[in-house]
């Protein structure tokens, strides 16, 4: 298998290209934000398995984990493809699937409050979920920042679509999001990891 | 009559004419056929709706019809359902009516029809049914909208145990469908090639969030699409239970009940089942927002009587339960308050309290519950508004709990909750005297009186015991008593008391008195009484004693014991028994298995001295010998040995030694005699041998081979089993010959020592005999002389003074020390210093006396420094002839000649290898005698014994080197009789 390899210093002479050269953010060192990003990202992953295993205790089983909701960018990829991404593009998709996710994992919020008012560690934990989602998308904003690149706008992924669905909907997509959370969450920590060992030096 | 006649006859024809009128009208307008029908679906009710009208009515008229309602799926041929609904249908009216489909609508097509038929008691028969409406058709499948797969009923609410049908629409045949309730696949039925039922027969509740049901469509193994419902199944509204109503204070009423299962559902597809109270005489109700009590309010005082209906109501049923009843006929009253108690002293106190008032003239009935010492007792008493009760026989300086609780006296319904109060009474004297004991140790002069008493029990305390009186009066003088005064809790004092008979008093203070006085009396007479101990068996249970009764009047018997053998003062115990009783069992948990306990059985006097009848003792359960007797093996002949272990303790044992086994190992396969075969726990087999004896410890083992090994193994055993298993001692029997030897040898051995002890005592005489003293030549004069003339290195001797004998020619190696014995040493330092000296030895071969020989040396003027440092040093005997031959020396060679000579004969008569040292010539020296005369002729001229030259030959030319060893060999040359210098 054969490995992109990209040199840092060759980013670095891009970056100060693309970059206008008296552009305070771009003064800012990108390894700290990262750093930050980093260490929120490998906490999320803590506890993602936790919050998908209380989701799925508490509604029952669910058959195919190909579930999937239109709204969602899907966190597979091709691992050559993945590997091959350029700053810009490995920090805006997870950027704008944890945008996503905020908003899903709200949506999700809301039907397990109303499905069941009286499960009190779903709810806490969904929240505490979201929480983080937002800290995280924070911190590759200012990872952007400091690579002088522009951050995408917070768009509504939901719209419309979330209303009228079927309790069986409601589950399967708090099932889709909580296991969507933790399938970017792993990426999230990939992506940062190699920009943490690109930009350490 | 014929009036009556004619007007019943035309009223007939007048009804007659009229209903045949009607009949005409019906049978011009008939048939009443349904118009107008119309079908509407509600998808979560599956449920069709149906609305029609019927046409031709007259205008104004009722009529009673019957439908008959036609129902088929999927096909109009396909009829699932008919059925008939009747009604009274005015003019122009809509008439409506409902089917509950259990097949989800949105799985088939439905068509209804209908027809109706007069069932009117004004119209006569014969009726006819209209014609059937025409099939309409109802179908929902248009609005499903984008996909490939549907699953119904969604998000469905049933009851628990009811049957459910579910089923799947799938727009494309050729995917396979499978479907799964809670993850297990599920099979249908199929009605179509596009849609599947199943049916679902008495659905469990699973979970309040619903049962997850879904749907898998897929081509091979990719999946399709996946749909599924999530069916909520309520548990079944239970009816409520235990429901009553009471009043507190005929304001209002507090009904409660048991509601029993919560049959709430997630996504609020039922909230919890509501309740509601109705009262029927009053018509009002209430919705109730507890879903386990509820408030009534008493508006009414005239109303008594209340019917209440408690309703229970979820989305799928109804439940209620009823109660009558007459409002004081339930009255639960609210606790009493202000529980307090007066007047307490020691034995008894006044409780009272009070109710609250619901009207007047009330009476209610109380109950006191006294709790203390862990006792209880109840009193009931009947008040009005302030209660109180005088609590009697109460216990001393004891705290007490009294509660109270009352009821309506006149319609008992329920007591009140509690509410009660500590007290505690005041302490009195104690009440009895404290149980006393005593040990009795005597000294010369003196008893030594332990007392030890037991510390009252709290019934008899009263109160807590400050400290204890104990008074010792003599009674041989009866003026003088002591008082001693321990503080509590001690429980034993010690007195020391002389030979008088005293009386001891012991008395227990509280705060509040002193207790009866416990007496007992110490005689005068020593216990000097022999009894013997008697062992006894015990059980896990204790002891059973038993004693013979004492002659005369007794007041009682007293066993006592230790219980830990470690410490009296802690351990002692004792028991009372009646005067009547000789038996006794004494159980306690102290008693621990391996450990001997003693009893002693005392009878009491009318005079309370103690008399000791019998001791006992006793294991609660004997246990095997802990260590084993350390055996001494002695007199161990070649057929015999004693064994031996008189230091082996039998009292200290954890039971009684009843004896000991011998084990003994030989290689004989035969036991010996008294031996008997046993194997031993590891298998191997020995002898075995068993003393019934405890006290004997010793054992001869005789009948044994001598020079052979044996082992053997002692343990002593009791009731419980043998001691512990240990290795075998090893012992190995002796030579026969041996001990012949030794009774040779020991005499022989003793009669060198008696010799040697005798020739030490005679040493003096021996030597005497034997070896006189030889003189010192450098202690005689001629030393004098030689000094006088400053030359040391001369000495001039008249030869003809001397013997000729013998020379010693010292040839020495540098660095080489000669090693002289005894009176040698000297000479040896004054070799080291003068090596160039030959030394004129004399030989006692050639003396017939055994006097003294004189030694004379002289310098060897020949010598040079490389035959010196030969370091061949020794005494070479000379030959007897050697006198013969000093003429022949005068001159150098004729002497060198004859050291060759001398030479060649020493070799011949020395051994090689032992001699050391060569030969010179020497000329005998003519003194005989004592020493003393050698300074006779001191400086007379030598005649020709002035030696101008001499020749040592050193050894090595001829001989292996000298070596320390070799001039020590050298010497052995010497007979015994030669002297050294």
């Amino acid at each position: 298998m054969m490995l992109l390899t990209h040199h840092p210093s060759s980013h670095l002479c891009l970056l100060t290209l693309l970059s206008p050269p008296l552009s305070s953010a771009a003064s800012i060192s990108p390894a700290e934000p990262i750093s930050q990003a980093y260490s929120l990202a490998l906490y999320m992953q803590k506890n993602t398995s936790a919050l998908l295993r209380t989701y799925m205790s508490d509604k029952g089983p669910f058959s195919d984990p190909e579930l999937q909701l239109s709204s969602l960018p899907p966190a597979t990829a091709f691992f050559k493809t993945w590997h091959a991404l350029d700053d810009g593009e490995r920090l805006s998709l997870p950027q704008r699937a944890f945008l996503a996710l905020t908003q899903h994992l709200q949506l999700v919020e809301d039907d397990q409050s109303d499905l069941n008012p009286g499960s009190p560690i779903l709810l806490a934990q969904l929240g505490a979920a979201r929480l983080r989602a937002q800290g995280l998308l924070g911190n590759m904003a200012a990872i952007m920042t400091a690579l002088g690149l522009p951050i995408p706008p917070e768009e509504d992924t939901l719209g419309l679509a979330a209303f009228g669905a079927s309790a069986f909907e409601r589950k399967c997509r708090g099932y889709v999001v909580t296991q969507e959370y933790g399938h970017w969450t792993d990426r999230a920590v990939r992506d940062l990891a190699l920009l943490k060992a690109k930009y350490s030096a | 009559m014929a009036l009556f006649a004619i007007f019943q006859t035309t009223s007939f024809l007048t009804l007659l004419s009229l209903r045949t009128y009607q009949s005409e009208v019906l049978a011009e307008r008939l048939p009443l056929t349904p118009v107008s029908l119309k079908v509407s679906t509600n998808s979560t009710r599956q449920s069709l709706h149906l609305q029609w009208t019927v046409h031709n009515l007259p205008y104004h008229q009722e009529l009673k019809m019957v439908f008959q309602i036609q129902i088929s799926r999927i096909e109009t041929s396909n009829v699932i359902w008919v059925g008939n609904y009747s009604t009274t249908v005015k003019w122009n009216q809509v008439l409506h009516w409902s089917w509950e489909s259990e097949l989800p609508l949105e799985c088939a097509t439905h068509f209804v029809r209908i027809k109706s038929v007069v069932d009117d008691a004004k119209f006569p028969e014969p009726n006819f049914w209209s014609n059937w409406s025409s099939w309409e058709e109802v179908s929902v499948q248009d609005s499903f909208g984008p996909g490939i797969l549907f699953v119904f009923p969604k998000d469905k609410l049933v009851e628990e145990g009811s049957n459910v049908t579910i089923c799947y629409v799938s727009r494309n045949i050729q995917n396979n469908v499978s479907c799964y309730l809670e993850g297990k696949q599920i099979h249908g039925e199929q009605l179509d090639p596009h849609v599947t039922a199943f049916n679902l027969n008495s659905v469990p509740f699973i979970r309040n969030k619903g049962t997850n049901i879904y749907c898998e469509a897929s081509q091979g193994n990719v999946s399709e699409d996946i749909k599924g419902i999530v069916l909520f199944v309520s548990k079944v509204l239970e009816e409520p239970k235990d429901f009553s109503c009471e009043a507190e204070d005929f304001k209002t009423l507090h009904c409660t009940w048991d509601p029993g299962t919560d049959t709430a559902l997630g996504w609020s597809k039922q909230p919890s089942q509501s309740y509601t109270l109705f009262e029927s005489f009053s018509g009002e109700k209430k919705l109730c927002t507890h879903k386990n009590w509820c408030n009534w309010q008493i508006t009414q005082d005239s109303q008594e009587t209340y019917n209440f209906t408690l309703i229970a109501e979820n989305y799928l049923r109804k439940r209620s339960v009823n109660i009558l009843f007459n409002l004081t006929h339930r009255v639960y009253l609210m606790n009493p308050f202000s529980v307090n108690f007066e007047n307490v002293n020691a034995t008894n106190a006044i409780m009272t309290w009070k109710v609250h008032s619901m009207r007047n003239n009330f009476t209610y009935l109380c109950q006191i519950e006294l709790h203390g010492e862990g006792k209880m007792m109840q009193y009931n008493v009947s008040i009005k508004v302030n209660g109180e009760y005088f609590l009697s026989e109460l216990e001393p300086a004891t705290e007490y709990m009294a509660r109270v609780r009352c009821a309506d006296a006149s319609h008992f319904w329920k007591w009140s909750e509690w509410s009660g109060q500590n007290f505690t009474t005041l302490e009195a004297a104690p009440s009895e005297a404290p149980d006393v004991w005593r040990i009795v140790s005597l000294e010369p002069g003196n008893h030594t009186v332990t007392l030890f008493w037991k510390p009252l029990s709290k019934l008899h305390a009263n109160g807590k015991i400050l400290f204890y009186n104990v008074v010792v009066e003599n009674l041989d003088k009866p003026s003088s008593s002591e008082l001693h005064s321990i503080p509590a809790p001690a429980n034993s004092t010690k007195l020391i008391l002389d030979r008088c008979s005293y009386q001891i008093c012991v008395i227990a203070n509280n705060s509040v008195g002193a207790s009866p006085a416990s007496v007992i009396v110490i005689s005068a007479d020593p216990e000097n009484k022999e009894v013997e101990e008697e062992r006894i068996a015990g059980t896990e249970g204790g002891f059973s004693l038993s004693w013979k009764p004492q002659p005369g009047d007794v007041i009682g018997y007293v066993v006592d014991w230790c219980d830990h053998t470690q410490d009296v003062l802690s351990g002692f115990q004792w028991k009372n028994v009646g005067p009547n009783t000789t038996s006794t069992v004494i159980s306690t948990d102290a008693f621990r298995p391996g450990v001997r306990y003693d009893f002693r059985i005392y009878g009491l006097s009318t005079k309370r001295i103690a008399c000791l009848l019998e001791k006992k003792t006793g294991y609660s359960q004997e246990l095997a010998p802990s260590d084993n007797p350390h055996v001494l093996v002695d007199t161990l002949t070649s057929h015999s040995f004693t064994l031996s272990w008189k230091d082996y303790s039998t009292e200290s044992q954890p039971g009684f030694i009843q004896g000991y086994h011998v084990y003994l190992k030989s290689k004989a396969r035969q036991c010996h005699p008294r031996f008997e075969k046993a194997v031993l726990s590891d298998g191997s087999e020995c002898c075995k041998y068993k003393i019934d004896n405890p006290e004997e410890k010793a054992l001869i083992v005789d009948n044994l081979k001598p020079e052979s090994f044996y082992e053997f193994f002692i343990t002593p055993f009791t009731s419980a089993g043998e001691g512990p298993s240990a290795t075998f001692t090893k012992v190995t029997t002796p030579d026969e010959h041996s001990s012949m030897l030794i009774h040779i040898l020991l005499p022989m051995v003793f009669c060198v020592l008696l010799i040697m002890v005798m020739c030490y005592l005679k040493s003096q005489w021996i030597k005497e005999t034997c070896y006189p003293d030889i003189p010192d030549p450098y202690k005689s004069s001629i030393l004098s002389l030689i000094k006088f003339k400053e030359n040391p290195h001369l000495i001039i001797m008249n030869v003809s003074d001397c013997i000729p004998d013998a020379i010693e020619v010292v040839s020495k190696p540098e660095g080489t020390k000669i090693q002289f014995l005894g009176t040698r040493k000297s000479l040896t330092e004054t070799e080291l210093t003068k090596p160039n000296y030959l030394y004129l030895l004399p030989t006692e071969k050639n003396h017939s006396g055994s006097g003294p020989v004189p030694c004379i040396c002289f310098e060897n003027l020949t010598y040079n420094q490389a035959a010196s440092d030969s370091a061949s040093c020794g005494h070479v005997p000379v030959s007897p002839k050697a006198p013969s031959m000093l003429g022949l020396m005068t001159s150098p060679e004729n002497v060198l000649k004859a050291l060759e000579k001398n030479y060649m004969n020493s070799l011949g008569e020395i051994p090689a290898g032992e001699t050391s040292l060569n030969y010179v010539s020497q000329l005998a020296s003519p003194m005989f005698g004592d020493k003393d005369s050698l300074p006779t002729n001191p400086v007379e001229p030598p005649h020709s014994s002035e030696y101008k030259m001499q020749m040592a030959v050193s050894l090595h030319l001829a001989l292996p080197p000298p070596t320390e060893n070799s001039s020590l060999s050298s010497i052995t040359l010497l007979d015994p009789g030669e002297r050294y210098c």
